[in-house]
């Protein structure tokens, strides 16, 4: 069987995306592989169709438990039932039924901070991996924006698996991150493989204006001008409901998405979108993880990011269609300094440094009585192991300059004066070949390419609940 | 029934004896022994636990409103009903707290991914994204699918219909019922948030929640009595054996084995007073519960007739004129009067 009948009998598709091919010829190779896929160009494919071929399982590590769930819900609506998660929210008894049938496993998501447990190490030590994927492998990197200090303990579990080889997935990372991943899952001569960062299709613009007043009227503006499905972006919950209750009293269908929000909610919002039954979210940044919906057309930031490769990510989710999506940027005066103590309320500061030095990192009183902070703390109880305490808070001041650096190059982004798709190419250490025609605002747009609004989207509201449960269920 | 409505329905049946901060308490379902005696003092067991995920703030802010809209006196130490309150005509209401404990959750869970799974393959689409996550419901559903036949069409038609039956006959209004059903998804026509429901409707999101639980207790009731061939195998587990927790089980057991209360409570390694809290649920719990190792029964009608004379059920009240009889003594003989009067 070929690489291309396994794709169609597994996938239904009948050809590969580009890299893909390459990727995979090279896993079943044998060698190590780092892949920097843009977001949405089918990464998972990568070690599925592999695990077909490979003999024993593929471990995947994970680094985000919603990322997880998504992954092994795709696996299983595909009708691969040889699944198994293995995370911190196990239930004992489930857990005892893992352990003993692990073997039969054909794929196992781990988190990180299981991996590193000497129980499930022992576990492990008694199957035969033959692949080890590090999912987002950006991660590892101290200077990525969404550092995970477990991630650097991957290396430790190699020689316990007898030094399986490894794919390094990501969507974004830097010369600087793919080096340190190399370095930290103690890649010798791995095949790197780099897709172009550009995507053609998105289109990138910046709104400036005088006050958040202007934005504000800014986005009504543009609501009644262009049509969803869109994705606004907001930095705060609250934000985020502000903004859909402005939609909504504007008459344009919306709602909001937040980590405050019950699982069940969050899952009817996702699938309202997905239905075409919202033309916009107004969401924080836990939107976007697992949601696959091809044709985003517009993502606007109502806030600054706070950095190039978030904003990258985030703005990556629309146009996955292929078809033109518009990325706008707004910013009002001021909005800069907002941004600057955004980044630097993340970080540890001294007296979360002392903290935890001082009591260790099994003291987890100190994040209850919230005395350190979540983040912090599990920043801090990497390094405590690591380093003696002036170390420590010298790796947090190079943190904190590393986030400087992040929001000095937004800032720059922000006042950029020529092309702006070339800018973020350059932040990825890589080269503009060829620009599309409808290309960022400083080369000028045509925002003929964007549908117009239009009225007529109404959708008939079931009034009484035999009629909704009619539509439901027309049997 | 509303949320504020809850609140007033539950002063009015403590009658001036509990502090504001009881109802919260007895809403989540804290498994207290001061909130689990009071169920049997004042008949509570409807509202035990309807609101588990219920916000203190959110909760203070209605408080706040009820003091606002004059229902609620502020009375030195105690909350007073105004007039106005005692004249609400508040609505019959099927909340069941005490008897499903938060299982409508797993009912409604089950019943969606049912509806959900019925609602695509009868329209050919076979491949969906489930909207419940929890795996350990998916496959009980799975189960529960293959049995029913869920592929042949019929089976559908008839479980709609039992549906549509069970829920014409449950004792609630027309929008409680909507509400219900907009927590359902099916193609092309997804679930709606607590938010989007509450404010299609003009209420709070603790209104629609509420009246969510309502009108599941009140539908659970209608199955369990009716007994409709497909919707009653969802009832499976739903109902606990006991209504006891877990913890006065145990002391249950133990206790039946011979145990007395003090080495009870040296071998669980739990304080006296928690044991203690046991024997009052057990006895709140149980009609034929023998009080005789713990209260002879002469100082047992004494507590009652002191009881019954100050027309009180403030532990405080009866000891001082009952010094000899111990708060636990005084708690079990109000709990077991509950019970058997």
């Amino acid at each position: 069987m070929t690489l291309d009948d396994l794709l169609y009998s597994t996938y239904g598709f009948s050809s590969f995306r580009p890299g893909q091919r390459e990727i995979i010829e090279r896993v079943l190779a044998g060698d190590d592989v780092i892949a920097l896929l843009p977001t949405g160009m089918g990464k998972s494919i990568c070690y599925q169709l592999p695990a077909k071929l490979l003999p024993g399982s593929v471990l995947i590590v994970s680094p985000l438990l919603s990322l997880m769930q998504d992954q092994v819900a795709q696996l299983k609506k595909m009708g691969e039932k040889s699944v198994v998660a293995i995370n911190s929210f196990l239930k004992p008894e489930d857990k005892e039924k893992i352990w003993n049938s692990l073997s039969s496993y054909k794929f196992i998501f781990i988190s990180p901070e299981m991996l590193v447990q000497p129980f499930v190490k022992r576990q492990l030590q008694q199957l035969r991996i033959s692949l080890l994927v590090a999912d987002e492998a950006h991660c590892i990197s101290q200077w990525g924006f969404d550092f995970r200090p477990d991630y650097l303990r991957i290396s430790e579990i190699l020689p316990t698996l007898k030094f399986p080889q490894v794919l390094a997935l990501t969507a974004t990372a830097t010369e600087k991150v793919t080096e340190e991943i190399k370095k930290y899952l103690e890649l010798k001569q791995p095949y790197i493989y780099c897709h172009p960062m550009d995507r053609k299709n998105i289109v990138y613009d910046i709104k400036k204006f005088e006050d958040g007043r202007e934005k504000l009227d800014f986005l009504k503006g543009f609501i009644r001008k262009f049509n969803g499905p869109g994705i606004i972006y907001a930095g705060t919950r609250k934000k985020s409901q502000e903004l859909s209750m402005l939609l909504t009293e504007q008459g344009i269908s919306s709602a909001f998405y937040h980590g405050g929000m019950e699982h069940q909610d969050r899952i009817f919002v996702q699938q309202q979108f997905q239905n075409g039954e919202l033309q916009w979210i107004c969401s924080t940044n836990a939107f976007g993880m697992g949601v696959h919906i091809p044709n985003i057309r517009h993502v606007i930031h109502f806030q600054l990011p706070t950095s190039i490769e978030g904003y990258v990510q985030e703005v990556g989710r629309a146009g996955r269609d292929g078809q033109p999506a518009l990325a706008t940027l707004l910013y009002a005066q001021g909005d800069e300094a907002l941004l600057e103590s955004l980044v630097m309320d993340d970080l540890p500061n001294q007296h979360e440094i002392e903290a935890v030095y001082r009591e260790g990192s099994a003291a987890t009183y100190l994040l209850d009585q919230g005395i350190v902070r979540e983040t912090a703390f599990r920043v801090l109880s990497y390094w405590i192991t690591k380093l003696p305490l002036e170390g420590v808070i010298r790796q947090m001041e190079l943190l904190r300059s590393g986030k400087r650096q992040q929001a000095a190059k937004i800032r720059e982004f922000l006042f950029h004066e020529d092309c702006l798709r070339s800018y973020i190419i350059e932040c990825f250490d890589q080269e503009l070949l060829d620009k599309p025609i409808n290309c960022c605002v400083n080369d000028g747009i045509d925002y003929t390419a964007f549908e117009a609004y239009s009225d007529s989207k109404e959708k008939q509201i079931p009034l009484e609940w035999q009629d909704r449960l009619r539509v439901i269920l027309p049997i | 029934m509303l949320f504020t409505e809850l609140i007033l329905a539950i002063m009015k049946a403590v009658n001036r004896q509990r502090t504001i901060s009881s109802p919260y308490h007895l809403i989540k379902g804290k498994k207290s022994g001061q909130t689990i005696q009071d169920i049997g003092y004042f008949g509570l067991y409807p509202y035990f636990g309807v609101l588990p995920k219920l916000d203190k703030k959110a909760y203070d802010g209605a408080v706040q409103s009820l003091f606002l809209q004059g229902y609620l006196l502020a009375n030195d130490q105690v909350v007073d009903l105004s007039e106005k309150a005692l004249d609400l005509d508040i609505e019959a209401s099927p909340l069941n707290g005490w008897k499903y404990r938060g299982n409508e959750n797993l009912f409604f869970s089950r019943l969606s991914l049912i509806v959900q799974t019925f609602s695509h393959f009868s329209q050919q689409a076979n491949v969906f994204d489930p909207i419940v996550s929890n795996e350990e419901i998916q496959s009980w559903v799975k189960i529960y699918l293959n049995r029913i036949r869920f592929r042949d069409l019929t089976v559908a038609q008839r479980f709609k219909e039992e549906l549509v039956i069970t829920l014409t006959d449950t004792a609630v209004s027309e929008t409680h019922k909507m509400i219900v059903m907009e927590r359902l998804s099916g193609l092309g026509l997804s679930g709606m948030t607590w938010q989007q429901i509450a404010a299609s409707k003009n209420l709070s999101v603790m209104d629609v929640q509420l009246m969510a639980v309502e009108t599941l207790h009140g539908w659970m009731a209608v199955i369990e009595r009716s007994k409709p061939p497909l919707l009653t195998g969802l009832m499976e587990g739903i109902i606990q054996q006991s209504s006891l927790t877990e913890s006065a089980q145990r002391t249950e057991k133990l206790f039946e084995r011979g145990f007395s209360l003090e080495q009870i409570a040296s071998l669980r390694q739990l304080k006296s007073s928690t044991i203690e809290d046991h024997f009052v649920e057990l006895a709140m719990n149980d009609p034929y519960f023998n009080y005789a190792p713990f209260v002879d029964a002469a100082l047992f009608e004494a507590i009652i007739a002191e009881s019954r004379r100050q027309k009180t059920k403030r532990l405080r009240e009866i000891k001082e004129h009952l010094p000899e009889a111990s708060y636990f003594q005084i708690r079990l003989a109000l709990a077991i009067r509950e019970e058997q009067g």
